[in-house]
């Protein structure tokens, strides 16, 4: 269990909560990666990276939840991110690990493994560096679950809203 | 404040003082008579400069009886100085707001949230107290510690009252304890109509506390009116005339401080009622031990209010230690070091975390006390209304269980015994032609029974009319006409949604709420419930709850490579299936004959949605469960083991699913799902009829 601890900065004022680049000053982020494609969500709803750990599937869920996990005696469930976006999946490696995240739904704050191919960095992002995609019409970055993209050093970092990824709403049309 | 500060101090040594006497030793030697003495005197005149009279007088009083010490002094000495300290709190309290009140501040101390906070729970607290020692005085009218206990408690509130300038609500309190010292000195008898006011008034106050709460820190409380109660505790206090030889309530009777009973002199009228009354004999001599158990408690243990949540994180905790414990002790590298040390070390660790993981588990227990002396306070009130003659019999109220099911617990149980007072014992009259006794009698027992808790609810009164069931089954159209029912289904339809027997909607009971809801509430607690009854003879309801709602006997299971823990209670046999045992109905249901019955057989793998290793029936092994009356068989690869798991619910992302209880953390640190077996079956039956 190769346990990162979680990045502590709080920084929940720099980030935009709803609006897409509503954002003033910089925010830092966690960068991760879906096969070729690199993420960001802000580091201030990241709880914690863990290495991939045994999972057990639990009956009657969508395929992308794949089941729960044991975080230190809490029963943490475990949704597949590549699954979840529609991405091809791919057998786990060393690499894959599951980002423990606490989202804010509506009411409640709980927390979710979600697994990823695998994270790279911890870096700060500008709000000058983000563009908004309403004038994207392609696929994924249409599908509402991006706030927007940010350039940052040449490359193109996809800023994923971790919220609207996790809702539960076509959750519950499984049961 | 110095001069309150040193009076209160001076109480203390006072206390302190007679602490030391032991009452076998007869009268203390004089230098501890001085200093008793020293100390009163400096208590009156400070006292009486602060403008406490009551304490004052309290003082003098005590000064007296230290000058002239009489047969059963120490007893005598001590209820002296606990009035004396509970005179001097309340006229400090009273000071205390006087002063704010003059300082202008009226409104400011009832905006401290926490402080209403405490004077809600501690209101409460002694509210409850009373509802007990009154019920106890009704029972035993002689005996005298009920009514010392009743009178404290209305003091503290009063003295409460007083801090929070909830004026009206300390008058009545006031007018509440000026009765009941009345009573106290034998100048009035505790009548039951006495007992009654004593407990409308509690009741007042208690409605009191919950409006404070339902409006923390408002000022704008709408207090109601007291004064029809006033009336009535003045009504009271007048002496009846008919009765001038009022029985003197064992006002001598004293309790030594071992819990030995002594009872100096009784006067002849006294010794007459006690031999003439045997069964009331029996009564108060419950009351007694209970009493000198719960001063033992009091004696022996302190105690402190603990946010359950906290209590619950911890339990967590302790269960998650006891894993990693396990896991540390199993690591086969251990095994390859051949360190001794290490060893012994581990293991220390090891009886450790064993002694905190019982002691983790103790905290959730509680005994059903409470929830069954609620009873009482209902089931008195429940006949009174009914104008039936009955008793409600308490036994084994130090049984324990977990303390939500105890919490939840008292709804149903107010239902049924609602029940057995007004649908199951009969009108007195009723009662004569069968030759019962006038008194009908509802027992209300717990006991524990292997593993389980088992509480019973029976009456002696008519028992469940089968014919009236069926004929309202059938109106109702819960059962076709024609059917033809064993005697046991028959007193399961009033399980049924939509049920009752009442002919006439009553106060009492007949709100529309049934023994569905009841049994819907007991199977959400895990429990069991069981229904019997003979005409002429009672009914009987058998409640079965596991000790704890946190811990689960659970069965490992393996099916298509995962594990799952089945609820060990619904697992009746387990084998492995006969050759040529297994067939198919009609092409679809499978069925498992097991000594010559027939059984459905469901494979689990199908219910979970998994790809099995094999589909052949004969490689598993068969679980034979009883879910809801009826039986089935459930096909699983593998059996891994029984065990206790800690129940963990999936979090709110999944929130419930439907065939899955919970979560357990199992021994290697991995999650097993708990199956619903229950659950699971109605999935399936809805999946099929869709």
């Amino acid at each position: 269990m190769n346990t990162m601890s979680a990045p502590t900065t709080e920084i929940r004022s720099g980030m935009p909560p709803a609006a897409p680049g509503a954002a003033r000053g910089p925010s830092k982020h966690l960068i991760f990666s879906l096969g070729k494609e690199e993420f960001a969500v802000p580091v201030a709803k990241v709880k914690e990276i863990i290495g991939m750990l045994e999972v057990t599937p639990v009956p009657h869920t969508a395929e992308y939840v794949r089941g729960v996990i044991n975080l230190r005696g809490k029963v943490v469930p475990v949704i597949d991110l590549r699954l979840k976006l529609g991405v091809p999946s791919v057998e786990y490696d060393a690499r894959t690990c599951i980002v423990v995240v606490q989202p804010e739904m509506a009411k409640s704050v709980f927390l979710i493994g979600v697994i990823v191919d695998g994270v790279s960095e911890v870096m700060p992002v500008q709000s000058s560096d983000i563009e908004k995609t309403e004038t994207f019409s392609h696929g994924l970055i249409s599908s509402g679950y991006v706030q927007g993209v940010a350039k940052i050093r040449g490359k193109v970092k996809i800023l994923l809203d971790l919220d609207c990824v996790l809702s539960q709403a076509d959750l519950q049309q499984l049961l | 404040m110095s001069v309150e500060a040193d009076l209160l101090t001076w109480i203390d040594s006072l206390i302190v003082e007679t602490l030391a006497f032991s009452p076998e030793e007869g009268l203390p030697g004089g230098a501890r008579m001085a200093t008793l003495a020293g100390l009163c005197a400096r208590i009156v005149p400070a006292a009486t400069d602060l403008g406490m009279l009551e304490t004052a007088a309290c003082a003098e009083g005590l000064a007296r009886q230290i000058a002239s010490p009489g047969p059963g002094f120490s007893a005598l000495l001590e209820e002296q100085i606990e009035l004396l300290q509970m005179n001097a709190d309340s006229e400090l309290a009273a000071r205390l707001s006087q002063q704010r009140v003059a300082a202008g501040g009226s409104a400011e101390v009832f905006q401290d949230l926490s402080m209403i906070g405490d004077f809600i729970s501690e209101a409460r607290e002694h509210l409850e107290t009373i509802e007990q020692e009154l019920l106890l005085l009704e029972q035993s009218p002689q005996s005298a510690e009920p009514i010392h206990a009743i009178f404290r408690s209305f003091h503290t509130i009063k003295g409460l009252a007083g801090i929070f300038n909830l004026t009206s609500t300390r008058d009545l309190a006031h007018e509440v304890e000026t009765l009941l010292d009345l009573v106290r000195n034998g100048a009035l008898p505790a009548t039951p109509s006495l007992v009654d006011v004593v407990l409308a008034c509690a009741d007042r106050l208690g409605e009191i506390v919950n409006r404070l709460d339902d409006d923390r820190g408002g000022n704008a409380v709408a207090l109601p009116d007291n004064s029809e109660l006033l009336e009535r505790l003045r009504n009271e206090m007048m002496p009846p005339d008919d009765e001038p030889l009022a029985v003197e309530a064992g006002g001598g009777v004293q309790e030594a401080s071992g819990g030995l009973m002594i009872a100096p002199t009784l006067s002849p009228i006294d010794e007459q009622l006690t031999a003439g009354m045997g069964g009331l004999e029996t009564s108060s001599s419950g009351a007694d031990a209970s009493a000198a158990r719960r001063r033992a408690n009091d004696a022996n243990s302190a105690h402190v209010k603990v946010e359950t949540a906290k209590l619950d994180f911890l339990v967590d905790m302790v269960g998650e230690l006891v894993i990693a414990q396990s896991l540390v002790q199993q690591d086969p590298s251990l095994a390859q070091l051949g360190e001794p040390r290490l060893g012994r070390n581990l293991s220390q660790l090891g009886r450790i975390t064993t002694d905190l993981q019982k002691i983790a588990m103790s905290l959730r227990v509680v005994p059903i006390r409470q929830t069954f002396q609620r009873m009482q306070r209902a089931f008195r009130d429940l006949v009174k209304k009914s104008g039936k003659q009955a008793e409600l019999e308490l036994v084994g109220e130090d049984a324990e269980l977990d303390r939500s099911i105890v919490e939840q617990l008292a709804d149903p149980l107010m239902h049924m015994i609602r029940n057995s007072v007004d649908h199951g014992l009969e009108a007195p009259g009723e009662r004569e032609q069968t030759s019962k006794p006038p008194i009908g009698k509802v027992r209300l027992v717990a006991s524990h029974q292997s593993g389980n808790v088992l509480i019973e609810v029976s009456d002696d009164g008519r028992g469940l009319n089968r014919a009236k069931i069926l004929k309202k089954a059938i109106e109702r159209g819960l059962i076709p006409e024609d059917a033809n029912l064993p005697v046991d289904k028959i007193l399961e339809l009033i399980f049924e949604p939509g049920f009752s027997t009442a002919d006439q909607i009553s106060d009492v009971s007949g709100r529309g709420v049934g023994m569905d809801v009841v049994k819907k509430q007991i199977q959400k607690l895990r429990g069991r419930i069981e229904i019997r009854s003979e005409p002429g003879t009672g009914t009987t309801f058998l409640l079965r709850f596991p000790l704890t709602l946190a811990i689960i006997d659970g069965l490992t299971v393996r099916v298509a490579g995962e594990r799952y823990i089945l609820p060990l209670h619904c697992v009746h046999e387990i084998f492995r299936p006969i050759a040529d045992s297994i067939y198919r109905v009609n092409g679809a249901q499978e069925v498992v004959l097991v000594r010559d019955r027939v059984v459905p057989l469901l494979r689990l793998y199908q219910m979970l949605g998994r790809t099995p290793e094999t589909t052949d029936p004969y490689a598993g092994i068969l679980i034979a469960a009883e879910l809801e009356g009826r039986r089935y068989c459930l096909l699983v690869d593998e059996l891994l083991g029984k065990q206790e798991v800690v129940i963990k619910n999936l979090g709110e992302y999944l929130g419930t699913m439907p065939g899955v209880s919970g979560a357990a953390i199992l021994g290697d640190g991995c999650v097993g799902l708990i199956l619903d077996l229950e659950g699971m079956l109605s999935k399936e039956s809805y999946d099929a009829a869709a």
